[in-house]
């Protein structure tokens, strides 16, 4: 079995009206057994700007450190905070650093642009080949139902509450068909003025 | 092996607590080819002299203004081969920084690595510091930058400035004329008029160069665009 | 030394050179079922592929085995041909020896067995067979390539099957959802999901595509309906 499917997990990340969510599960385990149901894997690296690793949970933390070093070291060299699109851009090299002994991560950006809060969501393969689309991105081992889910539910211009439904209820149906994925849910929904985290509860089987 | 004997820094201090090195680096800049930059409302302007010691000379194949990325510019005062090596240098870090972050690199972080550089060169072994210093134009967030890097590593953010021979004539001249409303067109006419005050001989097309930077990007000027604006100068 | 430039001269080679050879082929496919009170609707797409090409756009994948049965094969065509011929000639010696159609409950065991009876060289198909029981409800059966057979009131299979079936337990299993209604799904409604699910896997499966044949049976027979899907 694949690296990328030793510890399971599912992520997605979508667009709505000046705001965009990013939502997890929150289950690690070690193949088929779980070992723990808290497990963080979305992490915030701005006001506006959060990255999810599914993947192999040593990399995922790994490379969470490594970026959380190169953004603090330009945010204080440019005196600025850093945009999503710069924040993947950057997260992509880094991941192409490594492009013939890589990290085990299917990272997904999500955030609003400085300024003009333009909602902004990509992933990305494990070498860093950035996907930037209008809709909707998937990543970890349930990303198949999570495109079946996602392709059927979403739909342009999502106001926060129906953004929070629609993310949540793609991301749980899709888990629920995934054995090393679920065992509870985080979803983040980025708006301009505040950010409201829900943790959800699901099938714990 | 003989080159040992230089591995250790040239650039020291004196009793006095002075460099001394790079003192005599800007002594080389105070002597070289004048340079000014004037920043205006819609963009910012950097000309220097390029006077050839004969008519044999071939210009405009050799140029002192050179574009850094698309929003950036340069020129100096002092050593031409120290210059060259620096706007290479420039140009490579452009390109680093928007290979990372998929971003022209800001105006203030070029100048900053640049200085960066020129400051490795006073305290590394076997080099000397840079016999030049350089003017930096570029523009970004919507509006226009002007800075002067010195041989030491220190740079400087100017409204106005002017460097090399007469520079401090130029910069009293700036003075009096400088104003915060001032359009390109009219910082072009001025940047000239500074090179005026101290130019020795006919001043044409073909002996300054202007380089220009705004919202649109940097560009060197040509000299039939230079000649009209000397068309303007008495 | 010789090894080496062997690699690139592989026709003077003199070592001794494996050929292998794979009984089986995936030409894509998905089917869906849901079931009603009194009916059962089946969709599958009409896309046969192999790997980046397009055999037919054209493939009708729904076998009718009855008035009241219909069998949607996706997998490996020639093993589905193949099933299909061998089930048509078990459903007529069926009629023949007791003289009358053989129940989609009968079936349905059937064709586990006649899966099974192949467990070491498997046809490579998802089955999904759907029919009317004895007292008229809709009901489908899944199975696995071994003849693992599984009675459900909906489902998905075959390339999309993994993006489809959640979609399937939300919308139609009710799965996480606070309001639950208890009325049994309507015909439209099925026919409306079907369509609707179909359009997301083609979207995202490159082996679903083209067009979708369905099936809606009901006591009154079988009767058939077709819509276009994306075509890239």
């Amino acid at each position: 079995m694949s690296i990328l499917a030793y510890n399971g997990g599912a992520m997605v990340a979508m667009k709505g009206e000046n705001c965009v969510s990013i939502a997890t599960d929150r289950r690690f385990g070690i193949q088929a057994q779980t070992i723990a149901t808290n497990f963080e894997k979305v992490f915030q690296m701005g006001p506006h700007l959060y990255v999810g690793l599914p993947g192999l949970a040593t990399d995922t933390q790994t490379v969470m450190e490594k970026l959380r070093f190169r953004k603090n070291l330009y945010e204080l060299k440019e005196n600025r905070l850093m945009s999503p699109k710069v924040f993947a851009a950057m997260l992509s090299n880094l991941l192409y650093e490594k492009r013939f002994g890589p990290f085990f991560v299917e990272p997904v950006v999500a955030g609003l642009m400085p300024k003009t809060y333009e909602p902004y969501i990509c992933n990305m393969d494990l070498i860093g080949c950035i996907n930037p689309p209008n809709d909707f991105v998937v990543g970890g081992t349930a990303s198949a139902q999570l495109y079946g889910m996602c392709e059927a539910l979403w739909e342009p211009n999502l106001g926060p509450e129906d953004l929070f439904e629609t993310t949540s209820q793609a991301l749980i149906n899709a888990f629920d068909r995934d054995a090393i994925s679920g065992w509870g849910a985080t979803v983040y929904i980025i708006e301009k003025d505040k950010v409201t985290i829900k943790n959800l509860k699901t099938r714990m089987d | 092996m003989a080159s040992e004997r230089y591995s250790f820094s040239l650039t020291t201090f004196s009793p006095s607590g002075k460099l001394v090195q790079i003192e005599y680096a800007l002594a080389a800049v105070a002597a070289g080819a004048p340079s000014v930059g004037i920043k205006a409302s819609n963009g910012v302007v950097i000309a220097t002299e390029n006077k050839h010691k004969s008519i044999l000379y071939d210009e405009h194949s050799v140029h002192k203004v050179e574009m850094i990325t698309k929003h950036i510019g340069m020129i100096y005062s002092g050593m031409g081969p120290d210059y060259r090596l620096l706007v290479k240098q420039a140009r490579k870090m452009a390109q680093q920084y928007y290979l990372v972050y998929q971003e022209p690199i800001p105006t203030v972080q070029l100048v900053q690595r640049v200085a960066a550089v020129m400051q490795e060169y006073t305290q590394s072994g076997g080099v000397r510091p840079f016999g030049v210093s350089l003017l930096i134009c570029g523009w970004d967030s919507d509006r226009p930058y002007l800075f002067q890097c010195d041989p030491s590593g220190a740079y400087f953010a100017w409204k106005a400035t002017a460097m090399g021979k007469n520079y401090i004539n130029g910069k009293t001249f700036l003075e009096k004329r400088y104003s915060e409303d001032l359009e390109l067109d009219d910082a072009v006419h001025t940047a000239i008029l500074t090179l005026k005050e101290s130019f020795e001989g006919q001043m044409t097309a073909d002996n300054i160069e202007v380089g220009i930077c705004d919202a649109s990007g940097f560009r060197r000027l040509d000299p039939s665009h230079v000649k009209d604006y000397l068309a303007n100068i008495p | 030394m010789f090894a080496t430039e062997n690699a690139y001269y592989p026709d003077y080679s003199t070592k001794p050179i494996q050929h292998s050879f794979s009984p089986y082929a995936d030409n894509g496919g998905s089917v869906v079922a849901i079931a009603g009170d009194d009916f059962v609707v089946v969709g599958a797409d009409t896309r046969l592929s192999a790997g980046f090409s397009i055999y037919t756009r054209e493939q009708n994948k729904l076998f009718p085995l009855s008035n009241t049965t219909v069998l949607g094969c996706s997998g490996c065509w020639c093993d589905t041909l193949t099933l299909t011929r061998i089930l048509k000639s078990r459903m007529q010696m069926y009629h023949q020896e007791h003289n009358k159609v053989m129940s989609t409950t009968a079936c349905a065991q059937m064709l586990s067995t006649m899966l099974y009876y192949k467990r070491f060289f498997p046809y490579y198909i998802s089955n999904i067979l759907v029919g009317l029981d004895n007292e008229g409800k809709g009901c489908i059966y899944s199975y696995d390539p071994i003849g693992h057979c599984e009675k459900t009131t909906y489902r998905a299979g075959g390339s999309a099957g993994a993006l489809l079936q959640p979609l399937l337990d939300n919308q139609i299993g009710q799965k996480n959802l606070t309001k639950v209604s208890a009325e049994s799904i309507t015909q439209e409604k099925a026919l409306a999901i079907l369509k609707d699910v179909f359009i997301s896997a083609a979207e995202r499966d490159i082996y679903t595509g083209d067009n979708v044949m369905i099936n809606i049976i009901t006591k009154d027979g079988i009767k058939e309906d077709n819509f276009e899907l994306r075509k890239d």
